[in-house]
């Protein structure tokens, strides 16, 4: 098998004609967003080449310290994107948001990188694409899981404040939300697995795919990867909230709501 | 022989969050008081500093003469029970509610005849398969406070009571509670702008402006 084949950059840049069509519908469906959609799209293509091009140069230079950087630059935005998601909330809250995202994310990325492919951790070839689907999985469920846990705790204060009220415990009041935002983040995360192979090739597999990868290679990585997210999914989400909410209480077992 | 009066709650120079300052207050156990007084002047307020759901930012409150920031608030609220004026019940029926909230507090359920002694007291006349979302805004108030009542704390605090109740039925209501609690040596104390519930039933009431 060969590499993928090379993209010709004007038959490349006809792809961008596609996004008239979305713009018309947006236009005919009344929504407003036209705007977000090319600054989405224009981010995305500077992005990426910015990327491409600095993964370009990690990888014709390895450099353990390109390596490390790149990896903290990675984990650093994402705490950096959940965080500016949940302004309100204390600082106690998005420190322990932060810790979970960065200790979670660090021991996935070299537990995959080092036990399961087996490879040096400061290899950028693998290390890179790998933690950035590691984190950037994360990061969502960790922006699901706080958004669901703060919409519940503030639409149901009367709730809350008539259990305060009975002499129940605040650990008893709030643990419920705290599984219930987790249960509602983990299910994205574990709906994508029902239905990969059948519905679609996921994204990981078809580029290897692509790139000339032996499909049974190929499936082996989606399989490891899809649960290296799942548990990192579920195990950022666990201690952020886990942690997070015992934030939301004093002494004097007084509930704050953010 | 004249007996001086058990005080159960006493302030002394009371404030919240530096802007509402209330008179020194006693009162007494074993005694129905009233708090009276305009809204916005803090009625609700005293009961949260009372139950430890609200700090103050100055001053002290007394309760059987241990200062209440040296009380574990969770045996405190047990003990001095707050119904509140916003009532929240689960989905489900009567039965259902009674075990949510002693769960809450983890206790055992009731006894189905226990149950039916509370909603007697508070006019519930129904069974308890009923269910709470069928119920009007009076009776779901009303099997609110009868759940709370029916722990039998060692002071009762009601805010606004008779807020969703007619004024015939929340007197009979009101009356009964009073007696469930002289009964069970319950200090009650109960915010209301009702002068007439509190001409009738106060045997302290507690001006604050």
């Amino acid at each position: 098998m060969e590499g993928a084949i090379q993209l010709n950059i004007v038959q490349f840049s006809l792809v961008y004609l596609l996004l008239i069509i979305v713009v018309a519908i947006m236009k005919k469906s009344n929504i407003k967003k036209t705007k977000l959609l090319i600054v989405s799209s224009i981010r995305m293509s500077v992005q990426l080449t910015l990327a491409g091009l600095i993964l370009t140069y990690i990888l014709n230079n390895p450099n353990p310290v390109f390596t490390l950087a790149y990896l903290l630059v990675m984990l650093v935005f994402s705490i950096y994107y959940v965080l500016s998601k949940n302004k309100d909330i204390n600082n106690r809250f998005k420190m322990t948001i932060a810790m979970s995202l960065l200790l979670t994310c660090s021991f996935m990325i070299i537990f995959f990188v080092m036990v399961i492919v087996g490879i040096d951790i400061f290899n950028p070839q693998y290390s890179i694409p790998l933690a950035g689907m590691i984190i950037g999985n994360s990061m969502t469920g960790i922006t699901l899981a706080i958004k669901v846990f703060k919409e519940n705790i503030s639409s149901e204060k009367v709730k809350i404040e008539s259990l305060l009220n009975l002499g129940a415990s605040p650990d008893k009041i709030l643990m419920p939300y705290v599984n219930n935002s987790l249960e509602t983040a983990l299910l994205p995360t574990i709906n994508s697995m029902v239905g990969m192979g059948i519905v679609f090739l996921p994204g990981m597999m078809t580029g290897q795919i692509l790139s000339g990868t032996l499909p049974l290679t190929s499936i082996m990585y989606q399989v490891a990867i899809m649960i290296a997210i799942c548990a990192s999914v579920c195990l950022a989400i666990f201690f952020s909230l886990y942690f997070g909410y015992k934030t939301l209480y004093n002494k004097r077992n007084q509930i704050t709501y953010s | 022989m004249f007996k001086i009066e058990e005080i159960i709650f006493k302030t002394k120079n009371l404030v919240f969050n530096d802007s509402i300052h209330f008179p020194n207050i006693n009162i007494p156990k074993n005694k129905v008081t009233f708090i009276v007084g305009k809204s916005g002047a803090g009625k609700t307020t005293l009961l949260k500093m009372f139950n430890g759901t609200l700090t103050q930012s100055n001053g002290d409150i007394f309760y059987n003469n241990t200062n209440i920031l040296d009380i574990e608030t969770i045996k405190l609220r047990k003990e001095v029970l707050l119904i509140s004026q916003t009532v929240f019940l689960f989905d489900g029926t009567i039965r259902d509610n009674f075990k949510e909230f002693y769960s809450y507090r983890q206790e055992k359920a009731l006894e189905n005849s226990k149950i039916k002694l509370f909603l007697d007291i508070c006019h519930l006349d129904f069974s308890l398969e009923k269910n709470c979302n069928e119920m009007s805004g009076g009776e779901k108030q009303r099997l609110y406070i009868a759940i709370y009542l029916s722990f039998k704390p060692k002071v009762i605090m009601l805010d606004e009571p008779t807020s969703a109740l007619d004024e015939e039925n929340s007197h009979e209501i009101i009356k009964n509670i009073l007696s469930f609690s002289k009964e069970n040596g319950i200090t009650v104390i109960i915010v209301s702008h009702d002068k007439k519930l509190s001409e009738v039933f106060a045997d302290n009431t507690v001006l604050i402006e």
